[in-house]
Formats: C-alpha cells, sequence, structure tokens
C-alpha cells in the first residue's frame, strides 16, 4: 500500500508541476468567467454608434427618430430597474425563487422586452424620463432604496444621431453622397457631435434612403413579375441598389440596421394600410395579439407540468460534465504518456522494479492521476460557483440552488459514478499504451485511433439532449468506451431502467477487464525495448502467465 | 560471514531459440565484493536482472537473503542498473530521497541521508539542482547514492565506472570500498579489470551465459601459466628450448633503444621452472637482457587468455 502511495504522490507532484496542468486547471475557470463578464464588459464598453440620416424622400426621418427614442427610452427603463434592484432595501431573496416555477426565459434581450411591455405609453414614458420627471420618479424611489446608494446616472444612448458633416449637400445623388462620406465612414475624418472632448466623434453608420423609394417597395408578386420580365437576368438590378443603402464597415453590429429596417417598413405598412382603406391602429392592434404557448413536459406531475427554468438546467447540465469529463480525459493522457515514456526511456523503470511489482507501479500511477483529475474537478466546480456566486451579487444563493436543482434531479450520484469509471478506464488505455512505446513519437502514433475514439463523445454532446432515448444514444450508450459520456449526456431524461443498469454493469465489468488486461501488458511493455508490438502479440500477453 | 547472501542455482534465461544465460550457478557470502566480468553480451546484465527480479529466469532458482524473491527483501538490496537515467524534472536531493523511501525509509530520515550523502560524495552544490541541469557523470553519481541510500545490506551494481572520469572513478571505487568496510555485499560488473583488482575479493567470469571462474583475485591469477618478460637486442630464440620453459611467445611491439631493435618475448614457465633458470641460461651465453620481468598475471591478461576467443566471437554474432 506504502509503496503506491509514494508513486501516487511522486506522479501527482510531477505532474502538478507541468504547464499543461495549470492551463487545464485555470481554462475551463477562464472560458466561464471570460463568457459571463466580457459580455457584460463589452456591453459597457461599447461606445455610443453615431450615425447619419439622410432621407431625400423626407418620409421615414420621422419613424425612425421615433423607433431610435422608443429604445432609448427602454433602455431608460432597464437601467432604473437595475439600479432599483441593485440598492433596493429590502432586496427580493434570490432563494425566494423557485426556478422550478420560472418559466423557462425566451431568447429575446430584455431590453426589447421592455420596449415591447411598453409600447403603448411611449408619451407618457417620455414625460415621466425626461430631466424633470425622472428627478421626480428618483425621489420617489429613494425611501425604498439604501442609504448609501449612489447617485442614478443615465446609461450612455447605443445609438445617437449626428448632423451630417458641414459642407456635405444631402440633396446629392445617393452615389455622390456615399462617395463624399467615405472617408467619414472609414474613420480617416471624424464629425461633429457627441461629448466627446474636442466634439469630433467617429461616425458609424449612414443611413441613405433615396428620393424616389416609394417606387422602388417590392412585394412577392413583384418580384416574381420582374424576375419574368427580366428573363432570369437578375444581376443588373442588384449592382443598381435601388433602394435605402446602410453603410457601416462594423458588419457584425446589425442592430441598428435592423431598427431602421423594421420602423421603415412598418410606416411603409402603416401607409399601405391606409392606402387600402384598413385602420392601421386596429391593424396595429391586431398584430400585438399573442396566442399563449406553454411548453409542458408529460413527466411531470400533474399542475407542475409546465417547462420550467429548473428543467431547462437540468436538460442542458449534462451537456456541461460530458465537457468536463472529455477535458478531464484529455488532458491527463498527455501526462500518463509523458510520465511513462520518461521512465521507459531512461530505464529508471528498472530501479522502480526493483523496489515496487508492475501492479504497485501501475495502481500508483493511476491513484496519482486520479488525484490529478479530482484537483481538477474541484477547482473548476469550485470556480465555478465562485464564478456564479460573483456574478449573482454577495448574498445570492444562486449557486446552491444550481446545487439544489441538479441534486433533485438525481444528477450528482450519477455524474460522480460516470466520471469515475470514464477517468479509470480510459487513464487504463492511456498507461497501456504508454507502457509499450518507446518514444513519445511512437505513442501519438498509437494515440491517433484513440483520438478518434474520443471525438464522437464531443461530437454528440450537443445532439444527444435533444433525442436523449433515440437510436443513435441509446446505441452508443451501449458502447462501453462511450457509456459515461452518453449516460450522463442522457441522464436528465428519464432513460430506460435497462439502459441505466444495463450499461453501469457493462461499464463496470468492461473496466475492470481493461483494467486487468492493462495490468498483463504493462507488466511486459514497461520493460520491452524495440518496436511496440504487434496486436497479436498483446493476445498472447493476455493470455500468457 | 559465512551465510550466503545471494545464491544462484542452474539459472538459464532464453529469449527464443538464444541462451543468454546457460546454467549458471553461484553463492555470494555476506561481506564479499565481488566483480562480475564478461565480455559484451556475456549474459552479466540480464543475470542481474533476474537476481532483481525484474525479468523472470526460464530455469533455476534464486534465492536473495534466503528468499526466492528480491521483493520480499527490497530494503535490504541497492540497484544501480546499466542504463543510467534519472527524473529531469526532479532535484537532485529528492530523487534520492524518493527511491530511498520506495525501499521502506521514513521520509524525513531519506531526505536527511540525501544531503548527507550528496555532501559527503562531493555533490553539496548540486544538491537542489534539477537532475537535467547535471552532467552524465554527476547524474551517475547521484544515482549510485539513490541506491545506497536506504543503506542495503547487498548491493548490486551493473557497471558503476562508465562514463565517469578518473577522478570520480576513484570515487566510485571509495563508495564500493565504504561499503566494504560496514560489512556490505557488493556485486558489480564492469569491463576495467584495474577496478576489479583494486577492490574485489573475488571474481565471477561469465563468458556465452556460461560460468567460467568463480574465484579470488590471485586464483584467478593462477589459472594461467606463470611467464617471465624478457626483452633483448640478441636473438632470444633458445629459451624455447629450456627445460624451464614451455613456450614463448612475441609479446608487445618491437620497443628500439638509440639505434638497437629490442625484441621482447613472454617465457611461459613450467611446473618446475623458475624465472632464475631463463636468467641463467642468458648469462651462459652472453646474451645481453635488456629487460627482466617476473610479476604475476594481469587480471587483463587472465580475462583475454580465458575469453579472449568468446569476446571476438560475439562481436561478431
Ligand atoms: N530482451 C532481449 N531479447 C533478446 N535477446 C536479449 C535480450 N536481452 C539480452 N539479450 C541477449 O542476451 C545476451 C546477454 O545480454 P546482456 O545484456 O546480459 O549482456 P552483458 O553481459 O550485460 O553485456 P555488456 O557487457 O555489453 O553489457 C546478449 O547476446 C543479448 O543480445
Ligand atoms: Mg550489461
Amino acid at each position: 500500500m506504502r509503496p503506491i502511495l509514494l508513486i501516487a504522490l511522486r506522479e501527482f507532484a510531477e505532474n502538478a508541476k507541468t504547464k499543461g496542468f495549470w492551463i487545464g486547471l485555470f481554462l475551463f475557470p477562464i472560458i466561464i468567467f471570460a463568457s459571463i463578464f466580457v459580455q457584460e464588459l463589452l456591453e459597457e464598453s461599447t461606445p455610443t454608434r453615431n450615425y447619419v440620416v439622410v432621407d431625400q424622400s423626407g418620409l421615414f426621418e420621422e419613424v425612425i427618430e421615433d423607433s431610435m427614442a422608443s429604445m432609448r427610452r427602454a433602455e431608460l427603463l432597464r437601467a432604473i430597474g437595475e439600479y432599483q434592484s441593485e440598492y433596493a432595501k429590502d432586496k427580493p431573496k434570490l432563494s425566494d425563487i423557485d426556478l422550478e416555477k420560472v418559466a423557462a426565459p425566451d431568447l429575446m434581450g430584455e431590453t426589447e422586452a421592455i420596449e415591447q411591455a411598453t409600447k403603448s405609453f411611449g408619451d407618457e414614458l417620455e414625460l415621466l424620463l425626461g430631466e424633470q420627471g425622472l428627478d421626480a420618479v428618483l425621489a420617489q424611489m429613494k425611501p425604498l432604496l439604501v442609504e448609501d446608494a449612489p447617485a442614478f446616472e443615465r446609461p450612455r444612448p447605443r445609438f445617437r444621431r449626428v448632423a451630417l458633416p458641414e459642407g456635405i449637400d444631402a440633396s446629392l445623388p445617393l452615389t455622390e453622397l456615399a462617395e463624399e462620406l467615405r472617408p467619414y465612414l472609414r474613420g480617416d475624418r471624424k464629425v461633429a457631435g457627441g461629448e466627446a472632448v474636442d466634439g469630433q466623434v467617429e461616425l458609424f453608420a449612414a443611413v441613405l434612403i433615396p428620393a424616389d423609394i416609394e417606387q422602388e417597395l417590392e412585394s412577392p408578386g413583384d418580384a416574381m413579375a420582374a424576375m419574368m420580365a427580366a428573363g432570369g437576368q437578375a444581376e443588373g438590378a442588384a449592382t443598381e441598389r435601388r433602394g435605402i443603402q446602410y453603410w457601416a464597415t462594423n458588419l457584425a453590429d446589425e442592430d441598428l440596421k435592423g431598427r431602421i429596417d423594421r420602423a421603415v417598413t412598418s410606416e411603409v405598412h402603416r401607409k399601405e394600410y391606409l392606402a387600402r382603406g384598413m385602420d392601421a391602429e386596429q391593424v396595429a392592434d391586431v398584430r400585438d395579439i399573442k396566442v399563449p404557448l406553454f411548453s409542458l413536459n408529460p413527466n411531470k406531475s400533474v399542475g407542475e407540468e409546465e417547462v420550467s427554468m429548473a428543467d431547462k438546467i437540468r436538460q442542458w447540465a449534462p451537456v456541461g460534465f460530458v465537457y468536463l469529463l472529455w477535458i478531464a480525459i484529455f488532458s491527463i493522457s498527455q501526462m500518463l504518456l509523458n510520465n511513462t515514456i520518461e521512465e521507459k526511456s531512461n530505464r529508471i523503470i528498472e530501479v522502480l522494479l526493483s523496489s515496487v511489482t508492475a501492479g504497485e507501479l501501475m495502481m500508483g500511477k493511476l491513484v496519482g492521476i486520479a488525484c490529478v483529475g479530482l484537483v481538477m474537478i474541484t477547482v473548476w466546480m469550485g470556480s465555478l460557483l465562485t464564478i456564479l456566486k460573483l456574478s449573482a451579487g454577495p448574498e445570492a444563493e444562486f449557486p446552491n440552488m444550481l446545487l439544489d436543482v441538479l441534486q433533485s434531479g438525481g444528477l450528482i450520484p450519477a455524474f460522480i459514478i460516470y466520471f469515475f469509471l470514464g477517468y479509470l478506464l480510459y487513464s487504463g488505455l492511456f498507461l497501456a499504451i504508454g507502457s509499450v512505446c518507446n518514444t513519445l513519437k511512437e505513442a501519438q502514433n498509437l494515440m491517433g485511433p484513440v483520438m478518434l475514439i474520443m471525438m464522437v463523445p464531443i461530437i454528440t454532446m450537443m445532439f444527444i439532449p435533444k433525442d436523449p432515448n433515440g437510436t443513435l444514444a441509446r446505441i452508443l450508450s451501449w458502447i462501453p468506451l462511450y457509456t459515461p459520456f452518453t449516460m450522463m449526456n442522457r441522464a436528465s431524461a428519464d432513460p430506460p431502467m435497462v439502459d441505466v443498469v444495463g450499461t453501469l454493469i457493462l461499464l463496470v465489468a468492461f473496466t475492470a477487464f481493461t483494467l486487468w488486461a492493462v495490468g498483463r501488458i504493462f507488466r511486459r511493455g514497461i520493460l520491452r525495448t524495440g518496436q511496440p508490438p504487434k496486436i497479436r502479440e498483446l493476445f498472447t500477453w493476455l493470455r500468457a502467465e | 560471514m559465512s551465510d550466503s547472501v545471494l545464491e544462484l542455482q542452474n539459472v538459464c534465461k532464453t529469449y527464443g531459440d538464444f541462451t543468454a544465460v546457460d546454467d549458471v550457478s553461484f553463492t555470494i557470502p555476506a561481506g564479499m565484493v565481488y566483480g562480475f566480468l564478461g565480455p559484451n553480451g556475456a549474459g552479466k546484465t540480464t543475470t542481474i536482472r533476474m537476481i532483481l527480479e525484474i525479468i523472470k529466469p526460464t530455469k533455476g532458482s534464486i534465492s536473495v537473503f534466503g528468499k526466492p524473491s528480491a521483493l520480499a527483501v527490497r530494503e535490504r538490496i541497492g540497484y544501480l542498473p546499466e542504463e543510467k537515467g534519472l527524473y529531469k524534472k526532479m532535484r537532485a536531493w529528492s530523487i534520492i530521497a524518493y527511491f530511498a523511501t520506495l525501499k521502506g525509509m521514513d521520509r524525513k530520515a531519506a531526505k536527511r541521508r540525501a544531503y548527507e550523502l550528496l555532501e559527503r560524495y562531493g555533490l553539496k552544490d548540486f544538491a537542489d539542482a534539477k537532475t537535467e541541469a547535471l552532467s552524465k557523470g554527476m547524474g551517475q553519481k547521484v544515482q549510485v547514492l539513490a541506491s545506497i541510500a536506504h543503506d542495503p545490506e547487498l548491493i548490486i551494481l551493473d557497471e558503476p565506472f562508465s562514463g565517469l572520469d578518473p577522478v570520480n572513478q576513484e570515487v566510485m571505487e571509495e563508495v564500493i570500498r565504504d561499503l566494504k568496510e560496514r560489512g556490505r555485499t557488493v556485486l558489480f560488473s564492469t569491463h576495467v579489470m584495474s577496478h576489479a583488482e583494486r577492490i574485489c575479493d573475488r571474481i565471477l567470469l561469465i563468458a556465452g551465459g556460461k560460468k567460467v571462474l568463480d574465484d579470488t583475485i590471485d586464483g584467478a591469477r593462477k589459472t594461467i601459466p606463470r611467464r617471465v618478460r624478457v626483452a633483448s637486442a640478441d636473438p632470444l630464440d633458445f629459451l624455447a628450448e629450456l627445460d624451464a620453459v614451455v613456450g614463448l611467445v612475441p609479446a608487445e611491439t618491437i620497443v628500439a633503444i638509440g639505434s638497437e631493435k629490442l625484441l621482447t618475448f613472454d617465457a611461459q614457465l613450467s611446473d618446475k621452472g623458475e624465472p632464475i633458470d631463463v636468467v641463467k641460461a642468458c648469462l651462459e651465453r652472453g646474451v645481453h637482457l635488456e629487460r627482466f620481468d617476473y610479476s604475476p598475471p594481469s587480471l587483463h591478461e587472465v580475462f583475454v587468455e580465458l575469453v579472449g576467443d568468446k569476446a571476438k566471437e560475439a562481436s561478431f554474432r
């Protein structure tokens, strides 16, 4: 027992000294951290985007202004809401929220949701959010806030319209206008406006609306007709660009473009309704009617069928665990190979084998590498929970709730079992490979197929939750090398009992067999020099005493 | 002194059709320093690995401290393998301490002992260096120290002198002598006869997997005929006719002193022949002897005489 511990200890210490270990250790928290905070940071640090609008038709300027104002109101409302909940005296405790009851969120962003909800109060809001209105609101809010709450700061607007740079004639033909604006859009020159010290800001986008825009309106029927008329020569139309022109170098941020598109389109629709004798107001009302739609799950008891936040977590958490297991196995593979091959190529192995049996050496290595895995998982889980805690505020109980949710689904024990078995199985394989190779190069050749095998769970990881009890998932579950990944993946979808018990027994048996076989291969391989053995030779090793 | 530390009985090892060790038996009593000699490919390393249970003999039995398994008494054995190597990223002291703890030593004691040994054998400054920063010879010394750190009773060293400079070869000899003084049993293989000559109590010579000789140094010398070495500018052929001489072989190359060319011969003496008979014969004939040398044969000569052919054969195998 003592030699096993000593070897495990050295193995662990050795690995803890490698770069790979530390990279593996911190990569995961950093990715999580980045995905949570960088997004916020990006949002905060994105500068206000300045744009110009030249509407030669004079038809849409106003609706665009309105739409941007509505967006700004929503932004402000959101900021006020956040301000209030941040500094509220009696903050609702997160622990009072029951994730089981909270409906799974839609994909719509928060600002848009606010905008939708407050659509019909445009004017009132405009008043409320003006200088004086806002002061009054804040004054009313004051008693509800904690004593030392800082003053409310208006968030920077995301978009701001600026005037056309001086000396550019708004009535020029669009092509020439665009030519004039080009240096500004490319950042070579700046436009006046905004709060910048020198009053000069970068131009983000230019929206150019031609005077004859109304002749360019398309409807599906027109397009077809045009195609027929042109006899399939549709390319000519594209080069002429007869429509609204949206100029911007930034192709990724399309919010402004989308918003202008929506504003203009709905204005066109409104006019069209009028022209066709329909009541635009009523049409708008009709379009706001929503059909309530609930996601329900027949597996849940009556009254609680609605798909909740907790259900979503339970559905997707396994993917996270599959990924963790995969990363863990991937990062130990190198360590196991390196260490075993170092011992072999330096012939340290002889000294070791004069002190311990091959079995003890193998066990020591497995225990050592298991400790590495344990540390990794602990650090990962710890950092995940800490980051969640930090990002949800100091008193937040969110991580605990997350754990509760996972626990209630019986996921945690499943993860532990599958993680342990999967880890053991793959460590054994890597150890066997290391023991029959003399150089890292040889080992890498052998690792190729293993890596190929290991790609499968990563590829199927995202599909399996969508059809957790489908044929593919079931087949993969019965292949021991994939059982830990796939069964973890399926854990929250109530897989049939046969699958759960059957694959577990198979996995345990297979792992035990593998370790036994690896023990034999290890004992012979470890002293071997020269070419790695052929598969046939390996089988004779297994059979021989 | 009389109980045997190591006993091999009819040990064989075959690799496929090839017999690497062929029916070797020997016994090493406690407190002895044993030199394990033999040409390349003789089977020394194979034998040593079998003793340490790293590989299993095909036939025969080995007992170490009366036990059939070396692992059962691992804390009493120290081993330096033929191919030297250390963990590159570990520090000198920690590698010594690690191997000592694997052999059952307490961790604290092992650390203390590691520093002690490094200081004693001139590696004090490198105690905290990573082994990849050591030269090959220094690394080898560290490894030797690692093999004796747990103060084993039986120390088996496979070519401990290879790769060491003359000074460190002396240090190595000192290490072995120290061990001997403290009553330890040492078995070491080497290709340098002078080391064996200086520090061994007995030598074990094998060739082609078979035991050729197991004797004291003196005993080994007696295995080849006594001879005198003579050199002269005059012809010496007449010596072959003497009753005291059984053979006359030209030895060494022709050496010139001044303008004269000297011929050197080894005159092998018969059982009854004495060196003085050769001198007398020369005086009678008025032959002027430039050199007369009567000393027991060196181990080197014994080696070449006994296994020289085998060694050449092996090199062409
Ligand atoms: N694993 C092996 N497979 C096949 N033959 C082997 C193996 N190991 C050793 N031999 C053979 O056994 C013979 C004895 O080898 P061994 O290493 O014991 O020689 P040695 O006496 O230590 O030689 P040296 O002085 O060169 O170290 C050699 O001819 C060698 O080719
Ligand atoms: Mg050898």
